[in-house]
Parts: structure tokens; sequence; C-alpha cells
């Protein structure tokens, strides 16, 4: 049971008007980051809001660790970054800090030690300056977006659950953000985030769901969900003029289904089951000389395009997260 | 309980740190011992100044009544400089002497002048004009000695020798007020009635600033979504409560330092009134008892948890200060309706209206206080107001915390009533 992080089985929350999330089923392997993808509105952050138990589903079970969601204990290993972030602007940064360190059950002292080695680790507390001091509003934006982040982690959480954490950073905290995703993974945490922008996904996530308008649309590994909803192409470069010598091959339906001239390479679809392997071999024995084959994956954003279309991130736009 | 601690500590720290706070605190005392001691020091105003020594008396009786008039001014003619001066003057050159006169005043050599003529000694019209015209006690003053005179003149042509006639209309009378319930006597009414005041404005004052507070709070944490953060850690019932408890602490500690600064004051009052030249009045603050204290302590806790659930649910629905504004004049209309019935309350204390009000979980916690500072309540009626109002308690915190966790999820446009009735019936 807890090999899984997060274990949602048919979990359905409808508001008045519309159901937010249908019948949704994921499971979050512990220890993986796992990124939650799809259009605004399409229902990551109800998904998230029910994880954490801001609110309760209407049908369906969440287990957390093994544990029901709404277990206190549960809740103490969740840390937790808002889409929108925001601090209480009149208070001292350390007491800001100190105070949701408490609300997850870290005691004064000891959350004080933390705090402190937060604030060096990323630069808010310098031989100069104790930014920790200061008011939420005396710091910059990204300032304050660090003392967010740190407010996440300040109790060392098993799983960091993050909501569209790259809307708004600057790239220098961007790159932090990912290191430090990274870095927990290490640790053995579980992160998930809710994103739309496929790229940070695709670089980041061991695992991904793609939702849209309630409803998953495909969930598995990030290479999984690449072989199995990707064409598999090829890119050839042959060196000289060489292409006429391998026509006999590129024009074998048994192998190959279409081959597009791009100018700089010749991009090759496969047919289903065909082993590019067997082709890489036909070209080397035919004497051609390859300069580059290279297996051409699509990525998530082509993938999320054709699952989910157009049409779908227009329907999802509206309504509640 | 770790974390309901935690919410209830910072919502504390936080506002009693704040300098609004210590600028009200401070506030407090000082309006509160003025409204005590500017009314005595009035009051002792309401004694005739100095200032109509320094008249002069136009006298064109030409029977010498001018000279007798100024004698009845002075009171005690053998003090230097309180006789006021007296012109015999024929009516005709009345108007010169009378223009000359308001030079004087004009150049501040003198306060006013008094103008006696053949209708005053018939006892039907005399003249006043200076500079303390306004002076209700001065006037007073000058008026009475007028009349005396009159009433002089009259008794020595009947006969009666002026010693005798001072014995006659010599009234020093002092009028003295005392308050009777049915535990016999509690000091002097208007104490009662100011202390009551007292108590309305402060329960009516806590009620709204600190309401205001609180929604304010809870708007904050909406809209920069450290509400979340919080909901993720903490149910959401924990942070109402924390919230409530926290800020009602805050206005408790604001409370009890108002209370114990204007006790001093009271006690000070003396050397402090001394300072202001008045004369020292006796004044006795009406005897609370530690159980009636403590009663006081419930209807404000109990009034408070009304109000400022409400005033959260209020925070939590909107999205901005303007728009928190409209959406809480139903419950500031409900408070300042209550205001305003402070003071016919205060005057009628045993009235239907009284009596009801104090029933009404809205208006209760301000109305029924200052019916007990002012008469004894009966046992039944206080039960029967504190229950109804720790049922309207209940009902507020149920209401307001089903509107509470919902609404601070929910961003974007203000909610109608309708609305707000489905989020009461939503789960979670």
């Amino acid at each position: 049971m807890t090999e899984y992080a997060i274990d949602i089985v048919n979990v359905t929350k409808r508001y008045a008007e519309h159901a937010a999330v249908r019948d949704l089923t994921l499971r979050v392997p512990t220890g993986s980051v796992y990124g939650l993808l799809g259009p605004n509105g399409a229902g990551k952050t109800t998904t998230i809001r029910m994880i954490l138990n801001i609110i309760a589903p209407d049908s369906g079970t969440i287990h957390i660790f093994g544990r029901p969601s709404s277990d206190p204990k549960v809740t103490e290993r969740m840390g937790y970054l808002p889409e929108e972030r925001g601090l209480y602007r009149k208070m001292q940064v350390k007491r800001v800090l100190k105070f949701l360190a408490e609300l997850k059950g870290v005691k004064g002292s000891e959350a004080e030690r933390r705090i402190d080695d937060w604030l060096e680790r990323l630069s808010l507390k310098t031989a100069e300056k104790d930014w920790g001091l200061s008011k939420v509003d005396e710091l910059s934006r990204g300032m304050q977006q660090k003392v967010q982040f740190i407010g996440t982690l300040l109790h060392d959480p098993d799983l960091v659950i993050l909501d569209e954490p790259f809307s708004g950073l600057d790239p220098i905290n961007a790159q932090a953000l990912k290191d430090t995703v990274v870095e927990l993974k290490k640790r053995g945490k579980t992160v998930i985030f809710s994103t739309h922008l496929m790229d940070n996904a695709e670089r980041l996530c061991d695992s991904v769901c793609i939702i849209a308008r309630g409803e998953k649309v495909l969930d598995g590994t990030v290479t999984g969900v690449k072989e199995e909803h990707g064409q598999r192409n090829v890119a050839l470069a042959l060196e000289g003029d060489g292409m006429q010598g391998i026509a006999s091959i590129l024009s074998d339906h048994s192998l190959v289904k279409r081959a597009d001239d791009s100018n700089r390479f010749f991009e090759i679809e496969l047919v289903p089951g065909g082993d590019p392997q067997t082709l890489l071999r036909r070209i080397v024995e035919s004497g051609a000389s390859v300069q580059r084959f290279e297996m051409i994956q699509p990525s998530l954003h082509e993938i999320f395009l054709k699952k989910v279309g157009a049409t779908g991130i227009e329907e999802g736009m509206t309504g509640h997260g | 309980m770790a974390k309901l601690w935690a919410i209830i500590k910072r919502e504390y720290v936080e506002r009693v740190r704040s300098k609004w706070f210590v600028i009200a605190t401070l506030f407090g005392p000082i309006f509160f011992s003025a409204i005590i001691i500017v009314p005595a020091w009035l009051s002792s105003r309401s004694k005739a100044t100095s200032d109509i020594y320094n008249t002069t008396i136009l006298d064109a009786t030409a029977n010498g009544f001018g000279h007798r008039l100024a004698i009845n001014i002075a009171g005690d003619s053998t003090i230097p400089g309180r006789v006021p001066e007296v012109r015999v003057v024929a009516p005709s050159m009345l108007t010169r002497a009378e223009s000359t006169a308001t030079h004087e005043v004009m150049d501040k050599e003198k306060t006013g002048y008094v103008v006696v003529d053949q209708q005053t000694l018939a006892g039907e019209s005399a003249r006043y004009a200076g500079r303390n015209a306004t002076s209700i006690a001065d006037m007073a003053q000058i008026k009475s000695a007028i009349r005396e005179t009159i009433l002089a003149s009259r008794l020595e042509k009947v006969g009666l020798d002026n010693s005798r006639m001072k014995e006659i209309t010599f009234i020093p009378l002092d009028f003295s007020t005392e308050r009777i319930t049915e535990k016999g006597r509690v000091g002097s009414g208007i104490a009662s009635v100011m202390f009551g005041f007292a108590i309305g404005f402060l329960l009516y004052a806590s009620i709204v600033i600190y309401g205001q507070t609180i929604m304010s709070g809870v708007l904050e944490e909406k809209t920069t979504r450290v509400a979340e953060v919080v909901m993720s850690s903490v149910p959401t019932d924990t942070l109402l409560a924390g919230k409530v408890l926290g800020v009602g602490a805050v206005g408790l500690t604001q409370q009890i330092i108002w209370i114990v600064t204007t006790y001093v004051l009271l006690q000070l009052r003396a050397p402090i009134m001394a300072r202001l030249g008045a004369p020292t009045m006796s004044f006795t603050l009406p005897d609370i008892s530690l159980g009636a204290g403590l009663i006081f302590l419930l209807f404000f806790l109990f009034g408070f948890i009304f109000y400022s659930s409400l005033f959260a649910a209020v925070g939590s629905s909107v999205n901005s200060e303007s728009e928190a504004r409209q959406a809480a004049s139903p419950l500031m209309i409900m408070i300042i309706s209550t205001a305003v019935f402070i003071q016919p309350v205060l005057l009628n204390p045993t009235g239907t209206t009284a009596r009801v009000l104090s029933l009404v979980p809205f208006s209760s916690p301000i109305i029924m206080p200052i019916r007990m500072a002012v008469i004894g309540i009966p046992p039944l009626e206080l039960a029967a107001s504190l229950g109804l109002l720790a049922v309207g308690c209940v009902a507020a915190l149920w209401l307001a915390s089903r509107i509470y966790r919902v609404g601070l999820l929910m961003y974007g446009k203000r909610p109608s009533i309708r609305e707000m009735a489905r989020w009461v019936s939503y789960s979670r």
C-alpha cells in the first residue's frame, strides 16, 4: 500500500453547475516526481485541494502514504505551495515562517534553527543583511517567493505539492526550484506539481497524468507515455548524396510507412512493429555512410495537444480550477 | 490543539504589536476620563465666573437701584474689586453712556454692562451687553441679582429692612441626586447613567472595531492565498476558532487596560480637578459585584463571537476591501441600530423596547449590560437573555463556518445571497 505516496480511487467532486473532477483514479509512486498536466480549469487545483484535504471528494477515496487523507498525521507530512502566492504582508519574515512551521507541528526552537538554515541557503541571510528580520512587504517579489518556498519545505515534508510552481518565477528562482525538486527526489521525497508548461514537466517528471475537463486523459511514466502515444520516427542523414542507394529500402512498405525529406535529414515513420535496428542494419549493409540515425520521440507537448486537442483546452478554460 | 494555539498566538501577538493597537489603547483612557471629567468640569463652569464683577452698571432709575444691584452682583462686597462700577445717568443721556460702555468692552477694559431703568424697577425688563453674553451661568447670576434687587426694593416699600430681606431671600440650595434599586441606595444617578453609557460604548466600539479587524484579516488571508496554506495544515473550523479567540483576546486585553487606567484616573480625579481649578464633587461609581462583572464578561464574549464570526464569513466571501464594506453593511446596520437605542434605553431601562432589545441576540450584548448598569435585572430575564444569545452564537458560528470554508476558496465574482445559501449546504 505504501508504495504509493498518493492513491486516488474513483474520486468525483462536483459543484452546483458542473463536475470539477470526474471518476479520477491516480497513483503516485513514493519517491517520484509527478506532473499533473492539463489546461486551465481541467481540475488540477481541485484534485490538489482534495489531496490536501482542504476539500472533501463527493465520492471515491484518497489515501496518502496508506492513510486516509483526513488523518492529521498525514497533513504534517505534506508541504503545499499554492498557485497564486502571498504571505502576511505586515509580518516579520521569521515569524511568518515560524507560524507556518508550527502549523505543521514543528516545535519553536527547532523551527528557528531550520529557518536560519534555509534563509542562509537561499541567500536571504547574508553577512550584511538578514531579511528574516524584515517585514514581508519590504522584500522583493522574488525574495517573497523564496520565503514562501521555505515555508513549504520547513517541516521537511515527505510529499511536496506544488500548484503551478513556475508561474511568475523569475529565471533564477525557477532554476533554484528545479534544483530543489531534483534534490528532494534524491532524498527520497515525493514531489507532485501541476503545470501547463510541458517543457518543465518533460524535464523534471518521472511520471505524468494529463487531465482535461475533470477526467484523466492518460497517465504513466514519461517514457512509457511517449512510447505508447508517440509515433516511432527516425531521423536519418547520410554523408554525401547517397539517398539513391537506399531508395529501395525506404520504399519497402513492410518496414517503412512513410519517408519525408526534411531538407537536412529524412524523417522516416516506421510501420507499426517495425524495428528501427533492422532499418539501420539494412542501410549500413547497403554501403551508405550514416551521419545521423536517431529515434525521434514526440514531446509531451505534442502528445498533450493530440490527446486534449484545441477544443479541450478551450472548453476547459472556464469554470473552477 | 497546538495548532489552534499557534493561530491564536499569531492573531494576538501580531495585533498587540501593531501601532494601531497602541494608539487605540492609549486613546481609550483619555476618552473615558474625558467623558467623566469634562461634564464635571463643565458643571463647575456652570457656577458664574469672575467676569461678572468687571461690569459697568448704567443706572437710569434715579433712585440708587444701581448701587444696590452692584452689591448683590458682588455677593460679598468686602472682597476688593468685586463690586461693579455704577454710573448714574439721566435717561436722555443713556444712549451716549451705552456707546461709551460698548467701547470699553470692545477695548477689553470691561466684560460688559447692565442697563437698569424705570422698566427694571417695574420688574419688566433689563438689558445686558458684553463678551460673556453667551455664558449661561454668568447671565443667570446677573439676572438673579437684578431680581433680588427688585425684590429688595419692593420689600423695602412695604417696610422690610435690607438685612431682614437678605435673611429671607438667601437660599443656598444644593440639589444632589441618588439612585435607589431593590438593593438599596447605589450612589449618584448621573454616575450610573454615565457608567451605563461607558459600558455600552465600550461594547459597541469593540464589536465594531474587532469585528472589522477579523473581517479584513480573513480577507487578507484569502487574497494572499495564505488561507490555502493554512487550510492544508489545519481544519477550517480550527482556523476560524483561532481567529475569533485570538482577536477576542486582543479586544479583552484592550478593555482591561482601558478599565484599569480609567479606574486609576478616577481615583486621581480629585487632584486632576483641582488642577483644572474646578471644585471636586463627590462621585461614587456604582458598586459592581464580581458576579455582575462576570456576567458583563459573558455578554462581551458572546456578543463578540456572534458578530466576529459573521464578520469572518463576510470577509471570506468577498475579494476586496470595497466589496467587504458593502457586504458587511447588513451587519453594520444591526450594530448601529442597536447603538441608536443606547440613549433611549438609558432613559427608560424598564420599558418594552429595552426589554425586547435585551432579549434579541444581535442587540442584547450591548443593551443588557447597559440596563444592568442602571437597574437591577430579574435573574430570569438575565438567564433568558444569555440563553438566547448563546443560541444565537451557535447559529452564527454554524452559518459562518460553512460560508467560511467554501468562501475562502472561491475567487472571482462576489457571490449572491443565493450562492452563499448554496455554500451552506455544501458538505465541504
